[in-house]
């Protein structure tokens, strides 16, 4: 299909539409399902008048106060993993290459850790800066001639492994209750998020989601060899900038709002790819996959009673079998 | 003689790290000539090719296309003028002959403006010319290397420039595939009028099909014209060290070397 517009004009491959109609129905089925989840029943009608303003009291509270913000906030936190993940990973044409393996996730949740112990607020503040410094760090580190994917992941997973135990020797420096909840944050977790957190990240998402979708017209270019994305006239060294600025900013944007939720970013993309095919980046469907892992783990979080599980724990047990995956399916190509 | 060459690199030194690969090489490519690049291993063949491309910052002396140093200008627009094709090019897994071609159409489009009737145009005109039209919905991996080569060269053909680069096209390809590959190559310069400049291994294909040639040694141009002038039993033996006879070929007439 092609869209031909006096401003706009590209081609819509149908598959790549069906695609992501199909994730949005799923979400929008998963989305209800999860207004649904709690101990306390809710019937659709209920959740469907709180929704719209028109319940009272403790329903009202129920939907408006706890699960839709959580809700939004799982949502939107995972499509930013989702796009920031996608993007990484086609730049550096690399699989392995997502934020969370190569340590910017921890880097974020390590600068969120550090300015809530030093100022006892400005997340999203430490969390840019943590994650800024971080890719700052490994890219330099990484850098001879050029980036070398294969470099780029060996030192991200050394960074990642140090700023995970830097975060644990930080926690040591908290009150035991204040530790506990901030070990939970930093497995990733969802738990009581309220309406600044939707605001936050959907604010961001607004800003950031538009820029992504633009950027990937020079993505699609620099997942081709260098010299050759360099031959078609496209900039490199700032088009790479400027998608590394946008991925950074949404990695501490969702850290920020959901802590490092592990594993999303790095299988969106994959997911979205192998959905969308033909080898094309599918940004859009990696945020819309990867919000859905994110609900869906929290789902998982939220359907084990008493104990408030970590939404991280679940976007693991997904995420995890996924690497393995692609781990042997590139090891048996030869790619790895 | 004084001919038209709107690319030329003008007393280029390149070296990596503080090996020098380029020495002050001053050589021109003729406007609408098929001119092939020839040299012993490691003469900077390629290096030559990816400077005249500014793919190679060159450490002295400038490439200059249409009267200006190529990498002052808008690499953008370079790209309008001027298409590159590197050796071994690489391409994602499952990317379609037709989206490769699209994907030459860049220095036309923007992220907004897509794909305009132009685009279309050009990208069936380079499917047809290089008889990639029924292979234009099948992934690159599925094609064999022969195939493969020509989807490149569709996707630098619907760059829709007048000068067109070629690094080693033929690597990997047996000789029929080379001569099929060599002989599209031909074609497209003859009817297009575009300008060719590659890299070639074989001295006796680049005899056979070369307008112009450039042989490096040392870094240096050893000696350049037509293949006439250049591929001689003298310079041979100077530029490869190759004793040989050099004799007229058979059925094309171009020289012919045959080594000793």
């Amino acid at each position: 299909m092609i869209l031909r517009l006096p401003f706009l004009s590209m081609h819509l491959p149908a598959r790549a539409i069906t695609v992501s109609l199909c994730l949005v129905s799923l979400l929008v089925v998963a989305l209800l399902s999860a207004l649904h989840l709690g101990a306390y029943p809710l019937n659709i009608s209920q959740i469907g008048q709180a929704v719209l303003g028109h319940a009272e009291g403790i329903q009202r509270m129920i939907v408006l106060d706890h699960r839709l913000p959580r809700i939004l906030t799982a949502i939107g936190a995972g499509a930013a993993f989702g796009l920031a993940g996608s993007m990484f990973q086609t730049m550096l044409r690399n699989p392995l290459a997502s934020p969370d393996v190569i340590g910017f996730s921890a880097g974020a949740s390590c600068g969120a850790l550090l300015a809530m112990i030093l100022t006892g607020g400005f997340v999203l503040f430490g969390a840019l800066i943590g994650g800024v410094v971080t890719a700052l760090v490994v890219i330099g580190l990484a850098w001879k001639d050029g980036l070398h994917p294969y470099r780029l992941i060996l030192v991200g997973i050394g960074a990642s492994l140090t700023l995970s135990a830097g975060a644990d020797l930080l926690m040591t420096k908290l009150d035991a209750l204040t530790a506990a909840e901030m070990a939970k944050w930093l497995v990733g977790s969802l738990n009581a998020r309220n309406w600044a957190d939707v605001q936050l990240i959907w604010v961001g998402l607004a800003v950031l989601l538009p820029l992504s979708l633009w950027l990937q017209f020079p993505l699609t270019r620099l997942a081709m060899a260098d010299d050759i994305a360099n031959g078609l006239g496209v900039a490199l060294s700032s088009m790479r900038l400027a998608i590394t600025a946008t991925a950074v900013a949404l990695v501490a944007l969702a850290v920020s709002v959901a802590g490092p939720l592990p594993f999303v970013a790095f299988v969106s993309g994959p997911i979205s790819r192998r959905l969308v095919r033909q080898g094309k980046p599918a940004l859009l469907q990696a945020a819309i996959v990867g919000a859905l892992v994110t609900l869906l783990a929290d789902m998982a979080a939220r359907s084990v009673p008493l104990v408030h599980l970590p939404t991280g724990v679940f976007t693991a047990i997904i995420g995890a079998p996924v690497l393995m995956w692609l781990l042997l399916v590139q090891f048996k190509k030869g790619t790895l | 003689m004084t001919q038209l060459c709107r690319l030329s690199a003008r007393d280029i030194s390149v070296s990596f790290g503080k090996t020098p690969v380029l020495k002050e090489l001053h050589t021109d490519i003729p406007d609408g000539k098929l001119t092939v690049i020839v040299g012993p291993n490691a003469c900077g063949k390629s290096t030559l090719l990816r400077s005249l491309a500014r793919l190679q910052p060159v450490n002295k002396g400038q490439v200059v296309l249409d009267g200006k140093a190529i990498h002052k200008q808008n690499s953008r627009s370079v790209a309008r003028r001027l298409a590159i094709l590197p050796q071994m090019p690489t391409a994602p897994e499952g990317l379609l002959v037709r989206d490769l071609v699209i994907r030459g159409r860049t220095p036309h489009q923007s992220a907004l403006k897509q794909w305009s009737h132009e685009d279309a145009t050009a990208v069936e005109t380079a499917l047809e010319q290089t008889g990639m039209a029924h292979n234009a919905g099948r992934p690159l991996e599925a094609l064999s290397g022969g195939q493969r080569q020509r989807a490149w060269i569709a996707m630098a053909l619907a760059q829709d420039t007048d000068i067109l680069l070629l690094d080693e096209p033929t690597t990997y390809l047996d000789l029929p595939h080379q001569i099929e590959l060599l002989t599209l190559v031909q074609k497209l310069n003859r009817e297009t009028g575009r300008t060719v400049a590659m890299v070639l291994h074989d001295i006796n294909l680049a005899a056979r099909f070369a307008d112009h040639i450039i042989a490096l040694k040392d870094g240096r141009v050893h000696r350049a014209g037509s293949p006439a002038e250049v591929i001689t039993e003298a310079n041979m033996d100077s530029v490869f060290a190759l004793p040989c006879t050099v004799i007229a070929d058979p059925v094309h007439g171009s020289p012919h070397v045959i080594p000793a």
